[in-house]
Parts: C-alpha cells; sequence; structure tokens
C-alpha cells in the first residue's frame, strides 16, 4: 500500500518556495493596499488604515484609466493582428515541403523571440531614431516613430516583432502533431485545400490559438520593459501602461498602499479578460 | 485576409490536374510573404550586426544597414569589455548566475510537484493544480512590489538571492511537467517496481526521471529564458551595480549615454546587445526540438 503522505513529499519544495514568493507577497500586496499615507501637522506622513480607499481612488485615476485604455486597444489591435499573422505563417509553413526551407523559415521567424525584452526596446529605440533610423535614411524622410501621434504603435510593433514567430512556433507545432491520416481522409472525401484548411486545420488549431491568445493578453498586460527603456529617448507619457505607471508613481513618492492597490486592480483585470476570452473561444465551438 | 486569398489561389491552380492532385497547394504569394516576414524578422538583428563596426559618430554618418570597418569592432569590444572597470563581465556572469540558479530550482521543483499530480491520488489535487495554474495570470508587478518589501524586511534587498528565489517558482513549468509524466511514465511501471520493492524515492530518481529527460529540458529552457530576460524584478530589488543583470545593465549604459550627452557609446551598447543575446540563440538552435516539444504540449491539452 502507498503511503499517504508521499505526493505531499514530491509537492513539498514546490508548495515551499510557491508560498513564500507567491501567497505571501499576494497577500501582502492585499493587506498594503488597505494602507493609506496620512499626513498631519508638519510630521512625516503615516500609514493608516484607509479601508477601500486606494481601490475608489484607482478607479477615479484618470492616468491610470488611461493606461488601462492603451491596453484594451493593444488588446483589440496588436493581439488579433500578431495571431492572425502568426496562424497565416503557421498555415504555410505546415505546408513546406522543402525540409531545409522549413527549418530555415522557422529559424528566422523565432530568433526576435530569443533578444530580451529590454534588448529588443534598445535596438528598436536606435531604429526609431529620426537622425539615424534606416527607414528614414532609404525614404529621405524625418519620421519620428517616438512622437505621441505614432508611439502606441511603435511600442506595437516592438511587441509583434518579438512575439510573432514565438506564437507561430506554438502553433505551427500543433498542426504538426495532427496524425497525417487525418488530412489522408479529407483529401479521400474530396476536400479542397482551402476547405481543409478551414474544417480541418482550424479547428485543430483551436486549443494552440486559446493558449497563445490566453497568454497575450497576460503579456500584455504588463507591457513595461519596451516603453521603459524608450522614455530617456522621446516623449513617453508615464503612464503608457499601468506598468509603467505603478512603477513610476510607487518609485516617485514611495506610496507602497496605493501601488499594491492598483496592481491588484491589475491582477483582476487579467483575470476578467482571459476569462472573457476563453469564454468567448470556447463558447464558438 | 491573405491567407484565404493564397489558399484560394492554390485550389484554382490545382484545379485541372485533378488526376494528381499536390498534397498541398503552395503559391508564389504564400512565399512572398513568409519572405517578408522573414526580412522583417532579420533586418533589425542584420542592423545589429553593421552597427558593431561603427564607431559612434559614424552612426549617423553611414548607411545603417551596411558595414564600416573592422577596426572599429575591435574597439567597441575593448571598450564593452574594459568600461567601468569591465562591469560588463560582471553582468554577463550575473546573469548566468540568475538564469542557472532558476533553470535547475524551478525544473528540479516543476518536476517534483508534477510527479505528485500526475502519479497520486490525494484529496484536494484538482482543485490545488488548478489554483497554481490560474496563478499565471496574476502580473509580475502584483508580486515584485510586495516582493521588494518582504525582502527588505529580512535584509535580503541587494543579495544575489533578491533575484535567485522568485525565480524558483514556475506554475507553467508545472504544468508542463504533470503532461510530461502523464504521458512519458506508465502507472504500470510504477507498480511494477514497487511490487519488486523499490522505494518511493528509488522510482521517482531512478526509474522517472529518465524517461521525462524532454520534459526536464524543457522546462529548465523556460526558466533559462524567463530568468535571462527579466528585468522588472532585477530593476526592483537590486540597485549595486555589481549585481546587475544584462539587461538591467545594458539599459543603465543606454539611458546614462542618453541623458549625459557626452561620449555616448551606443555602438558598443549595440554589441554589448547582441553578446547578451547570443547564449540564447544557441541554446535555442541546439534544443530546439525540446522547445518546439514543450510548446506543441502545452498547446494541445490547453
Amino acid at each position: 500500500m502507498r503511503n499517504r503522505a508521499t505526493p505531499w513529499f514530491f509537492l513539498t519544495p514546490f508548495l515551499l518556495a510557491f508560498t513564500a514568493f507567491f501567497i505571501t507577497p499576494v497577500g501582502y500586496a492585499l493587506y498594503l493596499s488597505l494602507f493609506i499615507k496620512k499626513r498631519s501637522g508638519f510630521g512625516p506622513a503615516k500609514n493608516v488604515f484607509g479601508g477601500l480607499t486606494n481601490y475608489v481612488r484607482a478607479f477615479q485615476d484618470s492616468d491610470f484609466l488611461h493606461s488601462l485604455l492603451n491596453i484594451l486597444l493593444f488588446l483589440v489591435i496588436q493581439v488579433p493582428l500578431m495571431l492572425l499573422v502568426a496562424t497565416t505563417l503557421a498555415l504555410i509553413l505546415d505546408s513546406v515541403k522543402n525540409g531545409f526551407a522549413q527549418r530555415f523559415f522557422r529559424t528566422a521567424f523565432y530568433l526576435p523571440y530569443t533578444v530580451p525584452g529590454v534588448i529588443a526596446g534598445l535596438l528598436w529605440g536606435y531604429l526609431y531614431s529620426k537622425n539615424l533610423s534606416p527607414l528614414n535614411q532609404i525614404t529621405g524622410l524625418k519620421t519620428d516613430f517616438l512622437s505621441s501621434g505614432i508611439l502606441l504603435f511603435s511600442i506595437g510593433n516592438i511587441v509583434t516583432w518579438t512575439w510573432t514567430g514565438y506564437n507561430m512556433i506554438t502553433l505551427y507545432a500543433a498542426l504538426q502533431n495532427v496524425p497525417p491520416d487525418i488530412y489522408e481522409a479529407a483529401r479521400i472525401d474530396g476536400a479542397s485545400n482551402w476547405n481543409v484548411t478551414r474544417y480541418v486545420k482550424l479547428p485543430l488549431l483551436r486549443p494552440a490559438l486559446t493558449l497563445t491568445g490566453i497568454f497575450s493578453v497576460i503579456g500584455t498586460m504588463q507591457i513595461f520593459s519596451e516603453p521603459f527603456v524608450l522614455r530617456p529617448l522621446g516623449y513617453v507619457p508615464d503612464n503608457i501602461t499601468p506598468n509603467t505607471y505603478l512603477y513610476l508613481a510607487v518609485a516617485r513618492d514611495g506610496n507602497f498602499g496605493y501601488g499594491a492597490a492598483l496592481a491588484i486592480v491589475m491582477a483582476l483585470f487579467t483575470f476578467i479578460l482571459s476569462g472573457f476570452f476563453l469564454r468567448n473561444v470556447r463558447g464558438e465551438a | 485576409m491573405t491567407a484565404t486569398q493564397g489558399f484560394q489561389e492554390a485550389k484554382i491552380s490545382t484545379a485541372p490536374t485533378r488526376q494528381k492532385p499536390r498534397r498541398e497547394g503552395f503559391s508564389l504569394l504564400q512565399f512572398a510573404l513568409l519572405l517578408l516576414f522573414c526580412v522583417y524578422s532579420l533586418l533589425p538583428l542584420w542592423w545589429v550586426i553593421t552597427t558593431m563596426t561603427k564607431d559612434n559618430s559614424q552612426l549617423y554618418s553611414t548607411f545603417g544597414l551596411w558595414f564600416s570597418s573592422p577596426s572599429h569592432f575591435v574597439d567597441n569590444l575593448r571598450t564593452l569589455f574594459t568600461r567601468d572597470d569591465g562591469i560588463f563581465v560582471r553582468w554577463l556572469i550575473n546573469s548566468i548566475i540568475y538564469a542557472g540558479a532558476s533553470a535547475v530550482g524551478s525544473m528540479l521543483f516543476a518536476a517534483m510537484g508534477g510527479y505528485a499530480f500526475s502519479k497520486f491520488n490525494f484529496r484536494g489535487r484538482d482543485s490545488l493544480f488548478n489554483a497554481i495554474l490560474a496563478t499565471i495570470m496574476v502580473p509580475s508587478t502584483a508580486l515584485a512590489l510586495p516582493i521588494f518589501l518582504l525582502m527588505q524586511n529580512i535584509g535580503l534587498i541587494n543579495t544575489y538571492w533578491a533575484v535567485i528565489l522568485p525565480g524558483l517558482v514556475n506554475p507553467f513549468g508545472l504544468y508542463l511537467m504533470r503532461l510530461f509524466w502523464d504521458a512519458g511514465f506508465p502507472t504500470e511501471l510504477m507498480d511494477a517496481a514497487r511490487v519488486d520493492g523499490a522505494s518511493e524515492s528509488k522510482i521517482f530518481w531512478q526509474l522517472g526521471l529518465p524517461l521525462v529527460s524532454g520534459g526536464l529540458v524543457t522546462v529548465a529552457l523556460f526558466s533559462f529564458v524567463g530568468a535571462w530576460n527579466n528585468f522588472f524584478l532585477p530593476l526592483v530589488v537590486v540597485n549595486k551595480d555589481t549585481l546587475f543583470p544584462l539587461t538591467l545593465g545594458l539599459s543603465v549604459w543606454n539611458q546614462t549615454s542618453v541623458s549625459s550627452g557626452q561620449d555616448p557609446i551606443y555602438t558598443v551598447i549595440v554589441l554589448g546587445a547582441l553578446i547578451s543575446i547570443l547564449p540564447l540563440i544557441i541554446a535555442f538552435l541546439s534544443l530546439g526540438r525540446y522547445w518546439q516539444g514543450g510548446l506543441a504540449s502545452g498547446a494541445v491539452k490547453g
């Protein structure tokens, strides 16, 4: 008979680390978020219990709400576009029969993912620079890619450049895992290429699309490095994303309670959006 | 939608030769799309390689997508490794320590935890597993902020531990390892070993682990990349430059180059950026089948 304690023995290391660096911080953030800084007289500000004051303030903070709006814009434009391109490329690559060409394109598409977000931000920061951008050199224009009108698109481009290949590989791997006899059967039934794509491949891609979609939503909510490294180069507002706003607000006035409340609102936002996404993707079937 | 057009075109072109249909249509348009995206993916990296061969003034005066001179490359390399008493080497070593510790630690924890979830039935198993998986959605900021305060309380701020310890938890790695245990280690084999009198730890370490080695490499690789790329956590928990990882160090160099305006070292930073991504490129090229396998198994069940 196996010992009842055995699974817990194997779980202990993970659960210990998980409790220390996940549960405890989240619990601590919840606790912190209930305290506000209060100044009385000339003394230094004191932390006093404020109930849900910080949360009320978060929902009235137009700078913070604006950063959430930017993220919504990302979710509506950048994420679908990226997944559309990734799916298209995965489907095309899946039909490439030449082994060398397939490996070459796969590697080329994947390389940007190996570039850390900060480094990608640095590199594109140079490429966006008015005076040395190769694009400006070729076209002879003096486009400022970091001006307020197109800044969000410039950041979106960095994210797209980094992550499309990664998503493409996930989708492509899912296609490669499909047993070939499914296609064979579809062919025998006289299905055209387009029909095979539409009625066989795309439905088979659903779980992979769900996964890439969820990770894209989570990743988008957390965009930080790219705008953060672009800040010295041009006018990047503090509240370009919720994460930059939160970090800069806390770094500036050390109001951890408010920062914690913002972080928790962001976490809830992520949960709601992911749930919304999951329900819609699953529900369509 | 361009993909649609491509596939429809392919269909039409194969129509007259019904007798011997091509297995999959592949049109010029599709090839053009692949090529176009290939250029988009590689061009910034090509720019990095050409920029290494320039000094700072040539960055502005020469064409961005072509080389300048090998001697500047040597100069850049020398500056990169000697500036600020060769602190770049320190950053490189720090990144290796942070990412290496995260890879080994989270791999081991995920392997053990995934084993428990895959091979044992215990009370509350599924709800615990789902709860852990759901935490993937918690933004890293929500964690980094309280982690900073907690680390400060126990005096770990500005130590290696402040970056290493939080990197040991990888819920997605746990999820992947459970899938690998499900698929790679049959329960019958376990039961047979028990009948033969093998101890639980022997079954795990000697019998089980070798069978899921692919999963171990996958999780280690993902954790390594995650830690190597991490910027936010080190930004928050270390402010001594001798403890910076490459990501943080290079961004600080860039910031001072921009803000001070004098003696900017952009081309040196670009070279540093390339060196910072080389280990990941090598890892992915040599271990490619593992990450693709990992992504596939995650996606199929996801």
